[in-house]
Protein backbone atom coordinates (compact mmCIF):
# COMPACT_ATOMS: atom_id res chain seq x y z
CA UNK A 1 0.00 0.00 0.00
CA UNK A 2 1.38 3.58 -1.12
CA UNK A 3 2.50 5.76 2.05
CA UNK A 4 0.66 9.05 2.12
CA UNK A 5 2.50 12.16 1.77
CA UNK A 6 1.37 15.38 2.86
CA UNK A 7 3.28 18.57 1.32
CA UNK A 8 3.16 21.53 3.48
CA UNK A 9 3.64 25.37 1.96
CA UNK A 10 2.14 28.37 1.52
CA UNK A 11 3.89 28.72 -1.71
CA UNK A 12 2.95 26.54 -4.72
CA UNK A 13 6.29 26.85 -6.33
CA UNK A 14 8.03 25.16 -3.20
CA UNK A 15 5.81 22.76 -3.23
CA UNK A 16 6.45 21.51 -6.78
CA UNK A 17 10.07 22.21 -5.86
CA UNK A 18 9.98 19.72 -2.96
CA UNK A 19 7.69 16.73 -5.03
CA UNK A 20 10.13 17.21 -7.55
CA UNK A 21 12.77 16.04 -5.10
CA UNK A 22 11.74 13.14 -3.90
CA UNK A 23 12.49 9.49 -4.90
CA UNK A 24 11.43 8.48 -8.16
CA UNK A 25 10.61 4.85 -7.72
CA UNK A 26 8.99 5.89 -4.10
CA UNK A 27 5.38 4.47 -3.51
CA UNK A 28 2.99 7.10 -2.42
CA UNK A 29 0.56 9.12 -2.41
CA UNK A 30 1.04 12.78 -2.60
CA UNK A 31 -1.69 15.56 -1.04
CA UNK A 32 -0.89 19.19 -0.70
CA UNK A 33 -1.62 21.72 1.82
CA UNK A 34 -1.26 25.55 1.32
CA UNK A 35 -1.21 26.28 4.98
CA UNK A 36 -0.96 24.85 8.70
CA UNK A 37 -4.70 24.73 9.53
CA UNK A 38 -4.66 22.82 6.44
CA UNK A 39 -1.97 20.08 6.69
CA UNK A 40 -3.49 19.89 10.55
CA UNK A 41 -7.01 19.25 9.34
CA UNK A 42 -5.74 16.35 6.94
CA UNK A 43 -3.11 15.04 9.57
CA UNK A 44 -6.84 14.70 11.87
CA UNK A 45 -8.21 12.92 8.61
CA UNK A 46 -5.35 10.22 9.81
CA UNK A 47 -4.16 9.84 6.55
CA UNK A 48 -0.37 11.49 6.89
CA UNK A 49 2.15 8.82 7.15
CA UNK A 50 5.60 11.26 6.44
CA UNK A 51 4.64 15.15 6.07
CA UNK A 52 6.77 17.53 4.68
CA UNK A 53 6.62 21.04 6.50
CA UNK A 54 7.44 24.88 5.87
CA UNK A 55 7.89 26.88 8.68
CA UNK A 56 7.23 30.41 7.59
CA UNK A 57 3.68 30.60 6.28
CA UNK A 58 1.38 33.19 7.09
CA UNK A 59 -1.36 32.25 9.87
CA UNK A 60 -0.39 28.67 11.45
CA UNK A 61 3.01 28.64 10.85
CA UNK A 62 5.08 25.44 10.94
CA UNK A 63 6.44 25.90 14.59
CA UNK A 64 2.40 26.14 15.38
CA UNK A 65 2.11 22.65 13.14
CA UNK A 66 4.85 20.84 14.71
CA UNK A 67 3.35 22.14 18.75
CA UNK A 68 -0.06 21.08 17.92
CA UNK A 69 1.11 17.91 16.39
CA UNK A 70 2.73 17.49 20.02
CA UNK A 71 0.04 17.41 21.90
CA UNK A 72 -1.93 15.02 19.26
CA UNK A 73 0.72 12.18 19.76
CA UNK A 74 2.56 13.10 16.36
CA UNK A 75 1.60 9.71 14.53
CA UNK A 76 3.81 11.01 11.46
CA UNK A 77 6.86 11.54 10.46
CA UNK A 78 7.44 15.19 10.26
CA UNK A 79 10.72 16.36 8.03
CA UNK A 80 10.50 20.29 8.20
CA UNK A 81 11.77 21.93 5.04
CA UNK A 82 12.72 25.45 5.32
CA UNK A 83 14.80 28.37 4.02
CA UNK A 84 15.63 29.68 7.27
CA UNK A 85 18.55 27.98 8.11
CA UNK A 86 19.28 29.22 11.41
CA UNK A 87 21.13 26.87 13.76
CA UNK A 88 18.38 27.56 16.26
CA UNK A 89 15.31 26.78 13.99
CA UNK A 90 16.80 23.50 13.61
CA UNK A 91 17.57 22.92 17.20
CA UNK A 92 14.15 24.18 17.76
CA UNK A 93 12.37 21.79 15.37
CA UNK A 94 14.26 19.07 16.15
CA UNK A 95 13.35 19.64 20.30
CA UNK A 96 9.68 19.95 18.92
CA UNK A 97 9.70 16.31 17.09
CA UNK A 98 10.91 16.77 13.95
CA UNK A 99 13.17 14.11 12.50
CA UNK A 100 14.82 16.49 10.15
CA UNK A 101 15.24 19.49 9.24
CA UNK A 102 16.29 20.03 5.11
CA UNK A 103 16.62 23.46 3.71
CA UNK A 104 15.57 24.89 0.72
CA UNK A 105 16.48 24.57 -2.12
CA UNK A 106 15.87 21.23 -1.59
CA UNK A 107 18.51 18.08 -2.77
CA UNK A 108 17.33 15.26 -3.85
CA UNK A 109 20.29 12.85 -2.56
CA UNK A 110 19.31 14.62 0.96
CA UNK A 111 15.59 13.62 1.01
CA UNK A 112 16.76 10.19 0.04
CA UNK A 113 19.08 10.23 2.94
CA UNK A 114 16.81 11.40 5.40
CA UNK A 115 14.04 8.84 4.42
CA UNK A 116 16.67 5.86 4.34
CA UNK A 117 17.62 6.58 7.71
CA UNK A 118 14.65 6.23 9.17
CA UNK A 119 13.99 3.76 7.45
CA UNK A 120 10.99 5.35 5.39
CA UNK A 121 12.71 3.65 2.11
CA UNK A 122 14.80 0.78 1.57
CA UNK B 1 5.15 42.05 -16.88
CA UNK B 2 5.15 40.17 -13.49
CA UNK B 3 2.35 37.69 -14.27
CA UNK B 4 1.11 35.56 -10.75
CA UNK B 5 3.61 32.52 -11.62
CA UNK B 6 6.48 34.74 -12.09
CA UNK B 7 5.92 36.25 -8.60
CA UNK B 8 5.19 33.70 -6.85
CA UNK B 9 8.43 31.84 -8.41
CA UNK B 10 10.78 35.03 -7.79
CA UNK B 11 9.05 35.13 -4.39
CA UNK B 12 9.89 31.63 -3.16
CA UNK B 13 13.75 32.12 -4.73
CA UNK B 14 14.33 35.37 -3.15
CA UNK B 15 12.78 33.56 0.22
CA UNK B 16 15.46 30.60 -0.24
CA UNK B 17 18.10 33.68 -0.49
CA UNK B 18 16.80 35.43 2.72
CA UNK B 19 16.55 32.42 4.70
CA UNK B 20 20.52 32.48 4.45
CA UNK B 21 20.92 36.46 4.68
CA UNK B 22 19.24 35.68 8.32
CA UNK B 23 21.50 33.02 8.96
CA UNK B 24 24.39 35.27 8.89
CA UNK B 25 22.50 37.90 10.36
CA UNK B 26 21.82 35.80 13.45
CA UNK B 27 25.24 34.89 13.45
CA UNK B 28 26.82 38.47 13.70
CA UNK B 29 23.86 39.65 16.30
CA UNK B 30 23.78 36.62 18.38
CA UNK B 31 20.01 36.13 18.19
CA UNK B 32 17.24 34.66 16.51
CA UNK B 33 15.98 36.37 13.62
CA UNK B 34 12.44 36.31 13.04
CA UNK B 35 12.08 36.32 8.52
CA UNK B 36 8.64 37.51 6.96
CA UNK B 37 7.76 36.19 3.76
CA UNK B 38 9.42 38.32 1.24
CA UNK B 39 6.78 40.88 -0.95
CA UNK B 40 7.84 41.64 -4.71
CA UNK B 41 6.51 44.12 -6.73
CA UNK B 42 7.90 45.93 -10.28
CA UNK B 43 7.01 49.54 -10.09
CA UNK B 44 8.22 52.35 -12.82
CA UNK B 45 10.97 54.62 -11.02
CA UNK B 46 8.58 57.43 -10.93
CA UNK B 47 6.58 55.33 -8.81
CA UNK B 48 9.51 54.23 -6.59
CA UNK B 49 9.22 56.87 -4.26
CA UNK B 50 5.55 56.97 -3.11
CA UNK B 51 6.13 52.80 -2.91
CA UNK B 52 8.93 53.21 -0.78
CA UNK B 53 7.04 55.80 1.63
CA UNK B 54 4.04 53.54 1.92
CA UNK B 55 6.37 50.59 3.30
CA UNK B 56 9.09 52.67 5.04
CA UNK B 57 7.34 53.42 8.22
CA UNK B 58 10.11 55.44 9.11
CA UNK B 59 10.46 59.11 7.98
CA UNK B 60 14.04 59.53 8.28
CA UNK B 61 16.43 57.09 6.67
CA UNK B 62 20.12 55.66 5.88
CA UNK B 63 20.42 53.98 2.81
CA UNK B 64 23.15 51.69 1.27
CA UNK B 65 23.72 51.22 -2.75
CA UNK B 66 25.08 48.55 -4.23
CA UNK B 67 25.69 47.41 -7.54
CA UNK B 68 25.59 44.12 -9.29
CA UNK B 69 26.21 42.92 -12.75
CA UNK B 70 26.97 40.21 -15.23
CA UNK B 71 23.76 37.91 -16.28
CA UNK B 72 21.95 40.53 -14.21
CA UNK B 73 22.63 43.87 -14.18
CA UNK B 74 21.63 46.53 -12.05
CA UNK B 75 21.81 48.16 -8.34
CA UNK B 76 20.38 47.36 -5.00
CA UNK B 77 19.75 49.96 -2.53
CA UNK B 78 18.84 48.91 1.29
CA UNK B 79 16.77 51.20 3.16
CA UNK B 80 17.32 51.40 7.00
CA UNK B 81 14.71 53.60 9.06
CA UNK B 82 16.66 55.71 11.09
CA UNK B 83 15.80 54.45 14.91
CA UNK B 84 16.05 51.18 13.60
CA UNK B 85 19.34 51.85 12.83
CA UNK B 86 20.10 52.77 16.49
CA UNK B 87 18.11 49.95 18.10
CA UNK B 88 20.27 47.92 16.12
CA UNK B 89 23.43 49.52 17.21
CA UNK B 90 22.07 48.78 20.50
CA UNK B 91 21.48 45.62 20.15
CA UNK B 92 25.13 44.38 18.88
CA UNK B 93 26.65 46.42 21.99
CA UNK B 94 27.89 49.35 21.16
CA UNK B 95 27.37 52.36 23.68
CA UNK B 96 24.14 54.77 23.08
CA UNK B 97 26.85 57.42 21.62
CA UNK B 98 27.72 55.25 18.63
CA UNK B 99 31.03 56.14 16.88
CA UNK B 100 29.40 57.41 13.37
CA UNK B 101 32.18 55.48 11.43
CA UNK B 102 31.37 51.81 13.31
CA UNK B 103 27.45 52.96 12.64
CA UNK B 104 28.44 53.20 8.80
CA UNK B 105 30.49 50.05 9.24
CA UNK B 106 27.86 48.06 10.10
CA UNK B 107 25.01 49.28 7.82
CA UNK B 108 27.00 48.22 5.05
CA UNK B 109 28.05 44.59 6.34
CA UNK B 110 24.34 44.08 6.90
CA UNK B 111 23.54 45.00 3.43
CA UNK B 112 26.27 43.61 1.80
CA UNK B 113 24.91 40.52 3.82
CA UNK B 114 21.57 40.73 2.32
CA UNK B 115 22.04 41.89 -0.92
CA UNK B 116 24.52 38.75 -1.67
CA UNK B 117 22.41 36.69 -0.29
CA UNK B 118 18.69 37.73 -1.71
CA UNK B 119 20.35 38.30 -5.35
CA UNK B 120 22.83 35.55 -5.45
CA UNK B 121 20.36 33.49 -4.18
CA UNK B 122 18.05 34.73 -6.91
CA UNK B 123 21.02 34.33 -9.37
CA UNK B 124 21.86 30.40 -8.32
CA UNK B 125 18.58 29.76 -8.15
CA UNK B 126 17.86 30.84 -11.95
CA UNK B 127 21.32 29.76 -13.28
CA UNK B 128 22.84 33.41 -13.85
CA UNK B 129 26.02 34.70 -13.50
CA UNK B 130 26.49 37.72 -10.97
CA UNK B 131 29.18 39.28 -9.55
CA UNK B 132 28.66 42.88 -7.14
CA UNK B 133 30.63 45.97 -6.47
CA UNK B 134 31.60 46.91 -3.08
CA UNK B 135 28.56 48.77 -1.06
CA UNK B 136 28.35 52.65 -0.31
CA UNK B 137 26.68 55.30 2.28
CA UNK B 138 24.27 56.41 -0.12
CA UNK B 139 22.23 58.54 2.38
CA UNK B 140 23.03 59.42 5.85
CA UNK B 141 19.78 60.17 8.02
CA UNK B 142 18.20 62.52 5.55
CA UNK B 143 14.12 62.48 4.74
CA UNK B 144 12.78 59.40 3.08
CA UNK B 145 11.22 61.90 0.71
CA UNK B 146 14.80 63.45 -1.04
CA UNK B 147 16.62 59.96 -1.11
CA UNK B 148 15.82 59.40 -4.71
CA UNK B 149 15.13 63.37 -5.26
CA UNK B 150 19.68 63.87 -4.16
CA UNK B 151 20.43 60.52 -5.86
CA UNK B 152 18.68 60.06 -8.71
CA UNK B 153 18.08 56.46 -10.42
CA UNK B 154 19.12 56.07 -13.99
CA UNK B 155 16.93 53.08 -14.20
CA UNK B 156 13.36 52.66 -16.06
CA UNK B 157 11.94 49.49 -13.67
CA UNK B 158 12.73 48.77 -10.09
CA UNK B 159 11.51 45.67 -8.84
CA UNK B 160 10.83 46.10 -4.98
CA UNK B 161 11.57 43.12 -2.88
CA UNK B 162 10.02 44.05 0.85
CA UNK B 163 11.85 41.77 3.67
CA UNK B 164 11.40 42.19 7.31
CA UNK B 165 13.42 40.86 9.73
CA UNK B 166 12.76 41.16 13.61
CA UNK B 167 14.65 39.84 16.62
CA UNK B 168 13.29 38.27 19.58
CA UNK B 169 13.52 41.34 21.61
CA UNK B 170 13.52 43.95 19.24
CA UNK B 171 12.08 44.90 15.88
CA UNK B 172 14.73 45.67 12.88
CA UNK B 173 13.01 46.05 9.48
CA UNK B 174 15.04 47.28 6.41
CA UNK B 175 13.63 47.29 2.54
CA UNK B 176 15.79 46.32 -0.31
CA UNK B 177 15.22 47.72 -3.52
CA UNK B 178 16.40 46.34 -6.90
CA UNK B 179 17.10 48.96 -9.11
CA UNK B 180 17.35 47.39 -12.98
CA UNK B 181 16.88 48.38 -16.68
CA UNK B 182 13.66 47.54 -18.01
CA UNK B 183 15.41 45.30 -20.38
CA UNK B 184 17.02 43.42 -17.87
CA UNK B 185 13.93 42.92 -15.71
CA UNK B 186 12.83 41.31 -19.20
CA UNK B 187 15.85 38.99 -18.98
CA UNK B 188 14.88 38.09 -15.66
CA UNK B 189 11.71 36.90 -16.20
CA UNK B 190 12.53 35.01 -19.41
CA UNK B 191 15.46 33.14 -16.57
CA UNK B 192 11.59 33.08 -14.20
CA UNK B 193 10.07 31.04 -17.06
CA UNK B 194 12.82 28.60 -17.62
CA UNK B 195 12.91 27.83 -14.09
CA UNK B 196 8.91 27.07 -14.06
CA UNK B 197 9.35 24.94 -16.90
CA UNK B 198 11.62 22.96 -15.02
CA UNK B 199 9.28 22.14 -12.17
Amino acid sequence: MPLSVLVVDDSPIARKMLIRSLPANWDIEITQAGGGAEALAAYRSGKVDVMFLDLTMPEVDGYQVLETLQHEDMNCLVIVVSADIQAEAVERVKAMGAIAFIKKPVDAARVEAVLREYGVIV
Amino acid sequence: MLTDDRKEALQEIANIGMGQAGASIAQVLGEFVQLSIPRILIVPPAEVPTTLARTVEESTVSAVRQAFYSDMRGEALVIFGQHRCNDLADLIGYEADLDHAAEVELLLDLSNILVGACLGGIAEQLNLAIGFSAPSLMADAIPLSRLLQDNPVPWTAALLVEVDFSLEKRSFACNLVILMPEAEIERLMRAVDLFLESL
